[in-house]
């Protein structure tokens, strides 16, 4: 027995010896990770740094989170900072021109071109990504997750019940919500204003086609142009069949509206779908329905989470190590199926995620992707918080002239497509 | 000896004064210094940022400028809200404390009760208001334990707006303003010191008022558009909230007057027949008005600092609850203007001072006299 | 003008009765002063009166109509209080001028009254500052000035001059009998020291736990006391207690105190007492020249334990037949501690009383 004790003890200190050996490289110090993930996202994150942490036991990692205000709150911290000249090692920011035309005009963030020419993530992201999380300068983070922000959801057997299907396009739509405004139910729910934005931008996808409204954010199509103009005037038409309390709701009680047949639909992003089934225990497919939200069929307007390299950072190896972590297959499987997001990855394993991820990972595969302008990707922050006076503006006036006028000055000022 | 003391005196404070001069004044000039340049924009964050000298560029922006909208919206919604909340704070704290001060049975549980709400962060009496003014639920649904119809109103989404005023005019609107306070407050005076009433109040009251009726189309405009202002009704919602948070600390500081006040001067003011409205006007008010100085000081600044309460209530692009605090955290910290989120610190705090240097002078004045 | 009627006032709280049966009639224009030791009901008695107190039994009558429901402001009474009770952020005009404000008088009148009221209290130069910039005296004043301007039937005062120092006291008291002389208003006083009793009263009232013990002139109240606390508690020095021995009837009657025998003329109550106490005045001891005006046999030698001269008399601490007394005598006194001297009691003021109830035996 004795001996059996000592043969165990002598294995295990073999094992720790040699672990060192064969890894490739030797990290050790610290890695600092910034990111507002804690509560319902904080298991996907401590995923990866559990797995990171058993590639790398020598290095403390240093997982600083600031909650609150879907990340206003952190990105106030991260600022101070910057300007501090005290970057964190790697932070969570939403990939595209939050990052671009905060950090990168800035002259504050490495190029993460080769990383991905060594790991091969030029093949394995789609190419429509690559070129929306980057710049002809580089390509400047590393993508953990896709979500889908043009997406309505409803409850089928409610649209059964009301006669109903899921309307292709906003005509379809506008023709059977007055029926359903006679029954007393919202036609699509809306909660404060964030939604708001979000909402926006399915409609104005949905009315401009994904091409102008790439061209919009290229600067190659005014805002107000008769196709900007447009696509304010639906979506002052669609606000008309929203409900009246919408500020004063969060997302998910207007998500719970649709739940409880108050409302039939809701356009939201596929953080809903999370909602549904984990907290509110709806079977995907069944339960409750999606599909893209009208007149977006077959395109993907996407947000993701991504990380990057600060310039300065005090422990860059480290951080390399826990980019390539972040893209590969191992590392985006094991985070997205917990966060109830897809994987940036064409080939990931889809038997890890449920049928809603299922759908949304063959929609990412085939579907003309574009970035979502609620969450970061088509426009800088600049934009983002004078976008918000100029929403403003429009719920009170409705006038869509006039807002199409103030999001080209906003445009122009923040200088969008530059 | 004398100096001595004084050197003595001086080195004791000198690191409270180097502190104060630096993380106080140093900053707040920094601040000021800030806000006259142009850092901003795309380039905000680099590690070496340009910033241009702008002269007042961000003042007028704000002020007359075409994106400042929401921040001139914000501003009268700053207005709106402090004057509600002293009247509210002030009004129902006063109520309050009469009632308790007439020892009812309860009174100190009563106490307790209502100071209470003190007690709880802006964070948490947000989350709860937030609650409570849910359009089917809460207030809204009061009336039905009556038997009545629920309210219909809707607290904090509300998009109604009274009281409306085009920016352009606010000049003469301001003309006006000045014209009623002055007219208001000559007749306030008119019986005690009918002299001084009519030709230092009245008198200029009534020239301003009907100057600016007859000639106000030849004061500038404020503003290249029609830009329509007033108070918007989603902030009843934040001003209920802040007005039953505050109104026991009002109660509070009246009560301790109160009962500071002697039973002899009471029985006094009984026997010179003065009835209980006629004591707590006449001598009871009177008596704590240094705590009203002070209950209108704290909760002016409260009200100009509000912050973390609209947050938790109407999240931060809430623009029919807008605050200028808020609208400065945004500016400066979401859309990377640090030039401009300066500005509207630097009005922030000069507002903050028209409440407070008065005061100061005048606690400056007394002081000096009482020597 | 009024007259005020007490009739078996009682006043409870809670459980503890502070005042018991009170019955009092004040005259019209006379100077009542209430008088006792702290505690004894007197300030109750007056606030009362004021209003400010409720009756918990009995009734109160000013001017012949019952006030007992009559909220204190309707009972035409004016009240001056310990520590004056002025209203800081007033000044003193205004303070003068509240009550008739209150009255809704008119504005010429109010000024008419206040002026004419500071004239009389010399307060004219004053009447644009506030209290906290007067002296204690002025302050006195100010609190007369606000009962005075509304020309009450009754004027009540509660300790009105504890709070100043003793030369301004004897000021002001002598102030206060001359304004009621001008003014002949019905005034209750209260008070604690005798010396303001003695002073300014035309009628005294004694009370002790809750109870009139005595209601007197002055001289009344000071050479026929109803009992041993009345006597002890009107005159200063306080008078000398002892207990003594009456032996003998009629002409025969000797007062045994101590090693002192002197023959006395026994009251009618005392014509079998034994066991008594005695009082003796200190004013009612002399020595010297004034001996000659007393009888022989009142005469007894003495040791002397102390001699204070208080300037104009003297008091006399002294030893007789075991008997340690005080004595008040007129002159300069230098006799130093143990000199042997004579002195005599004037006995025809002496003061017997019941051991048992301390009632002044006549």
């Amino acid at each position: 027995m004795r001996k059996l004790i000592t043969l165990c003890y002598a294995c295990a200190a073999l094992l720790l010896l040699s672990a060192p050996l064969v890894s490739a490289k030797e990290l050790s110090g610290k890695l600092e990770i910034f990111s507002w993930w804690a509560g319902d996202e904080g298991p996907a994150l401590q995923a990866l740094i559990d797995q990171y942490k058993a590639a790398h036991p020598q290095v403390e990692v240093v997982n600083a989170t600031v909650t609150g205000g879907s990340g206003v709150n952190a990105k106030a911290v991260l600022k101070t900072r910057m300007l501090g000249g005290e970057p964190p090692d790697s932070f969570q920011v939403h990939a595209g021109q939050e990052l671009i035309g905060t950090w990168v005009k800035a002259d504050r963030m490495e190029d993460l071109t080769f990383l991905f020419k060594e790991q091969g993530w030029m093949d394995a992201f789609p190419a429509g990504l690559v070129k929306q999380i980057g710049t002809d300068k580089g390509i400047w983070s590393v993508p953990v997750n896709i979500h889908r922000s043009n997406v309505v959801w409803y409850v089928p057997e409610n649209l059964k019940k009301w006669g109903i299907t899921a309307p292709a396009s906003w005509d379809e739509f506008f023709a059977v919500a007055p029926k359903l405004k006679e029954q007393g139910v919202v036609p699509l729910a809306l909660a404060e204003n964030w939604t708001v934005n979000h909402l926006w931008e399915s409609v104005a996808l949905a009315s401009l086609g994904a091409d102008n409204w790439d061209a919009v954010w290229a600067g190659k199509l005014a805002f107000d142009s008769p196709e900007g103009v447009k696509a304010w005037e639906l979506f002052g038409k669609v606000l008309e069949y929203t409900n009246q309390d919408a500020s004063s709701l969060s997302w998910q009680q207007a998500t719970d509206m649709v739940v409880d047949g108050r409302a039939a639909f809701n356009v939201m992003g596929d953080w809903a779908a999370g909602y549904m089934a984990t907290t509110k225990k709806f079977a995907p497919g069944t339960g409750f329905g999606w599909a893209a939200s009208p007149g977006t069929g077959g395109q993907f307007m996407f947000l993701a989470d991504s990380f990057g390299l600060p310039k300065g950072a005090p422990n860059r190896d480290n951080v390399i190590a826990w980019l390539s972590l972040l893209g590969s297959r191992e590392g985006s499987d094991a985070f997205n199926p917990l966060k109830g997001s897809i994987s940036a990855r064409t080939d990931s394993d889809l038997s890890k995620y449920n049928d809603y991820g299922k759908s949304a990972a063959a929609d990412f595969g085939k579907d003309r992707i574009v970035g979502s302008l609620a969450h970061g990707v088509t426009a800088n922050e600049g934009f983002m918080n004078d976008f918000a006076s100029v929403m403003e503006m429009f719920l009170k006036s409705r006038n869509a002239a006039a807002a199409a006028k103030a999001a080209q000055q906003i445009a122009v000022k923040n200088g969008i497509g530059k | 000896m004398r100096n001595h003391d004084r050197i003595k005196a001086f080195f004791t404070l000198l690191p409270s004064i180097v502190l104060l001069a630096v993380f106080v004044y140093g900053f707040i000039g920094n601040t000021f210094w800030i806000s006259l340049t142009d850092w901003g924009g795309v380039a905000a964050l680099a590690e070496e940022p340009v910033r241009n000298y702008a002269g007042f560029a961000n003042y007028a922006e704000l002020f007359a400028g075409f994106l400042g909208g929401s921040f001139r919206q914000d501003l009268v919604n700053a207005v709106f809200y402090s004057v509600s909340l002293l009247a509210g704070a002030i009004g129902i704290g006063l109520v309050l404390a009469i009632l308790l001060d007439n020892k009812p049975c309860g009174e100190a549980l009563f106490r307790t009760v209502f100071l209470y709400p003190m007690a709880l962060s802006f964070i948490v009496t947000g989350t709860i208001w937030r609650w409570m003014l849910a359009p089917q639920g809460g207030v809204n649904i009061l009336p039905t334990y009556a038997g009545g119809q629920p309210l219909r109103f809707r607290w904090l989404s509300s998009t109604d707006t009274v009281l409306q005023f085009d920016w352009q005019n606010l000049l003469e609107i301001v003309c006006f303003l000045l014209a009623a306070i002055l007219i208001v407050w000559g007749f306030w005076l008119l019986r005690e010191q009918p002299r001084k009433a009519a030709i230092r109040l009245l008198l200029p009251g009534v020239v301003l008022g009907g100057g600016t009726w007859l000639w106000g189309d030849l004061l500038p405009r404020a503003l290249f558009m029609e830009e329509m202002h007033g108070l918007n009704l989603a902030t009843l919602g934040i001003i209920l909230a802040t007005v039953w948070q505050y109104s026991g600390y009002t109660m509070a500081l009246y009560l301790a007057g109160f009962t500071g006040i002697s039973q002899d001067l009471r029985d006094a003011a009984m026997l010179d027949g003065a009835g209980a409205t006629a004591y707590y006007r006449h001598i009871a008010l009177p008596m704590v008005r240094p705590i009203t100085i002070s209950a209108v000081i704290i909760l002016s600044h409260i009200s100009l600092k509000m912050f973390d309460l609209i947050f938790a209530m109407t999240g931060p692009d809430n623009g029919a609850t807008g605050h200028p605090a808020l609208n400065m955290y945004l500016t400066t910290f979401r859309a990377n203007e640090f030039a401009r989120g300066a500005a509207i610190a630097i009005v922030l705090f000069l507002i903050a001072a028209t409440f407070i240097i008065p005061y100061l002078i005048s606690s400056y004045r007394q002081r000096r006299g009482g020597r | 003008m009024a007259q005020v009627e007490l009739s078996r006032v009682s006043k409870q709280f809670g459980a503890t009765r502070v005042v018991h049966d009170v019955d009092l009639r004040i005259e019209d224009n006379e100077f009542i002063v209430l008088v006792g030791p702290s505690g004894c009901g007197k300030s109750t008695v007056l606030r009362m009166i004021a209003g400010l107190e409720s009756v918990t039994s009995g009734e109160i009558r000013i001017g012949g109509r019952p006030v007992n429901q009559v909220a204190p402001k309707d009972r035409d009474v004016a009240m001056v209080f310990q520590n004056y009770a002025l209203y800081p952020h007033m000044s003193v005009y205004e303070n003068m001028a509240f009550s008739l404000k209150m009255a809704r008088e008119p504005r010429e009148e109010i000024e008419r009254k206040v002026r004419e009221a500071a004239e009389i209290l010399e307060l004219t130069p004053y009447l644009d500052r506030r209290p906290a910039a007067l002296s204690g005296g002025q302050r006195q004043r100010v609190a007369m000035g606000r009962a005075i301007v509304r020309c009450p039937s009754v004027f009540l005062f509660d300790e009105p001059l504890s709070n100043l120092d003793a030369q301004l006291r004897t000021q002001m008291r002598m102030e206060l009998k001359k304004l009621h002389l001008r003014m002949s208003t019905t005034t209750i006083y209260v008070t604690h020291d005798q010396i303001e009793a003695m002073t300014l009263a035309d009628r005294i009232v004694i009370l002790r736990d809750g109870q009139i013990q005595q209601v007197g002139t002055p001289v009344e109240v000071f050479e026929q006391p109803v009992n041993r606390f009345v006597a002890g508690f009107i005159g200063n020095p306080p008078i000398n207690i002892l207990p003594a021995v009456v032996s003998g009837s009629g002409a025969d009657a000797v007062l045994a105190m101590g090693g002192l025998r002197l023959p006395i003329h026994p009251p009618p109550d005392c014509l079998d007492c034994r066991q008594v106490l005695a009082g003796i005045r200190p004013d009612a001891i002399e020595i010297g020249s004034r001996l000659s005006g007393l009888r022989k046999e009142w005469q007894v030698e003495a040791t002397v334990v102390l001699a204070e001269i208080l300037g104009g008399h003297s008091l006399l601490e002294f030893t007789a037949g075991g008997n340690t007394m005080i004595a008040e005598v007129e002159g300069r006194l230098t006799a130093r501690p143990g000199e042997r001297l004579t002195l005599g009691f004037d006995l025809d003021r002496l003061l017997l009383f019941d051991t048992e109830s301390g009632l002044t035996l006549r």
